[in-house]
């Protein structure tokens, strides 16, 4: 269309309106004014203006139950009456809260890396190929574990009220992690003269993703079954990083998922103190998960290559590799149960033959 | 020259550390823990807010249990990593905190209170802490 054509058409358009169409109403300012608690001076603190700095008066008020079935932020005003509902499902503070998140939420940001630059990349050195294969197999294993994490956190995100608009932004940070997790293994996969390796089965992946019970069952999962599970696998990868740039890799995923486990066992504490049979329900929910767990690593691809890694190639995998991979999981059932054990949940005595058998190696 | 272990040897590394914007950036950042060292019978605390290590002081051995956990190792396992550190700058992959954490025998952190939420500090704050025992590269330090 030519400028000319554009301005003829312009022409036509202005001229089929009416006067009325053409004036600027007057404004009236209605809106003006319509606040619960006006005149809020929020300060920084010696950290700076946090989210949890915010939490003052009306504002500070967090309900057992969130009513709105908006996009209503929290202490701003509702009423104006035919927002059609989203239909949250998450409503209860017992449901998601936990007391950390907004603090979890500014850690999460002023301790965020880039991977691009962070990651010391051209310390990789070339590595024996059983020992390059074993590492981009463990990295593809660890792709699914945080695109498993993605999905999960945005499938629910959406169920969250925004009542709790802490949980929420401090969940939006923990699928950005995993996103960047999902990309520096991905990056080291491909960087060293590999590629990714062979899917995994992801029974427990798959466990986590459908489980649609509550989002506290789905935190059980995600952050402590699992999420104690990669923290441990992160911590061996860097005590037998090659080279500089594994070492600050899995250091720092170390940290962020340290940082998820909080969030989970803040919430799941808050849960069991606010809800009646939660304890109970979590075991159940634990029992289960257990025998998944146990059911995935009979698959003989994750432990392999961690003992290829763990002993410095093939030779020596069946013997050293093995030992230190059955370490890694005594590493694992020790962490797992300890935190179980700080929770009140039941599962020291009640756990899998075979997850005990762990806790000697 | 400072003696290790003492509050001395602490407050060199604590400014060693404190001056250092590199560790401030990419790996590390704010940091909020109570932190103990534990060198054979003697105890210290140490304080991280922020960015920053603001304290180091020598404590009882009761007062360990008000801490978010502490890092015990005997005095020679001590020399050891720290020599290492000194050598090399920052620690070696067998003297990293996390490397020792794992292959002691009760582990490297540890926590009295058995709270095991504030003993996970220890990994979320992993490379906070290193950079603070990094940091003693830069002091000169005398086992007696």
């Amino acid at each position: 269309m030519t400028e000319s054509t554009k301005e003829k058409a312009l022409a036509r358009r202005v001229a089929a309106l009416s006067e009325e169409d053409l004036t600027i109403p007057e404004p009236n300012y209605r809106w003006m004014g319509k606040s619960h608690q006006w005149g809020t001076h929020v300060r920084p603190g010696k950290k700076g203006l946090t989210v949890g700095d915010l939490n003052v008066g009306y504002y500070a008020e967090i309900p057992e139950f969130w009513e709105d079935q908006t996009r209503m932020p929290r202490g701003s005003v509702a009423g104006r009456g035919g927002i059609p509902p989203i239909g949250y499902s998450v409503r209860h503070k017992h449901e998601l809260w936990a007391d950390n998140a907004a603090d979890l939420y500014e850690e999460a940001i002023q301790r965020r890396w880039i991977s691009t630059s962070a990651i010391p990349w051209h310390t990789l050195e070339a590595l024996p190929d059983d020992v390059e294969g074993a590492m981009c197999q463990l990295c593809t294993e660890l792709c699914q574990q945080a695109n498993t994490e993605i999905e999960t956190i945005t499938r629910w995100q959406d169920q969250l009220s925004y009542g709790f608009h802490e949980v929420k932004l401090f969940l939006a940070s923990e699928s950005f992690d995993a996103a960047r997790h999902f990309e520096v293994f991905r990056k080291r996969a491909l960087a060293n003269g590999g590629g990714m390796g062979l899917e995994s089965r992801g029974e427990v992946n798959r466990m986590i993703l459908e489980s649609m019970g509550g989002w506290t069952e789905t935190v059980a999962l995600l952050h402590l079954l699992r999420g104690v599970f990669t923290l441990t696998v992160y911590r061996h990868g860097r005590a037998f990083a090659h080279n500089e740039a594994e070492r600050v890799m899995f250091t720092k995923c170390t940290e962020d998922k340290a940082r998820h486990l909080a969030y989970g066992l803040e919430h799941l504490k808050y849960a069991i103190a606010h809800q009646q049979d939660q304890a109970m329900i979590l075991e159940q929910v634990l029992a289960i998960g257990e025998h998944v767990l146990l059911r995935e690593l009979k698959d003989p691809v994750m432990r392999e290559c961690l003992a290829i890694i763990f002993a410095g190639g093939i030779e020596g995998a069946g013997s050293e590799g093995m030992a230190k991979f059955e370490h890694l999981m005594g590493d694992y059932v020790r962490h797992y149960l300890s935190l179980c054990d700080w929770l009140g949940l039941q599962r020291r005595s009640m756990m899998p033959n075979r997850f005990k058998n762990y806790l000697e190696k | 020259m400072a003696r290790f272990p003492s509050v001395e040897w602490l407050n060199e590394v604590r400014t060693a550390f404190n001056g250092n914007e590199e560790y401030h950036g990419a790996g590390g950042g704010a940091c909020e823990a109570t932190v103990g060292i534990k060198v054979d019978e003697r105890n210290f605390r140490v304080i991280f807010e922020g960015l920053e290590c603001i304290e180091a002081s020598e404590i009882e051995e009761d007062d360990l249990s008000d801490l978010d956990f502490y890092l015990e190792l005997k005095l020679d396992e001590w020399r050891e990593m720290i020599e290492n550190i000194k050598t090399n700058g920052s620690a070696g992959l067998d003297y990293t905190l996390n490397t020792l954490d794992l292959s002691q025998e009760d582990g490297l952190a540890k926590s009295r209170s058995d709270d095991q939420y504030r003993q996970d500090l220890f990994f979320r704050y992993n490379q906070t802490l290193q950079f603070f025992f990094d940091a003693s590269s830069r002091v000169d330090t005398d086992f007696g």
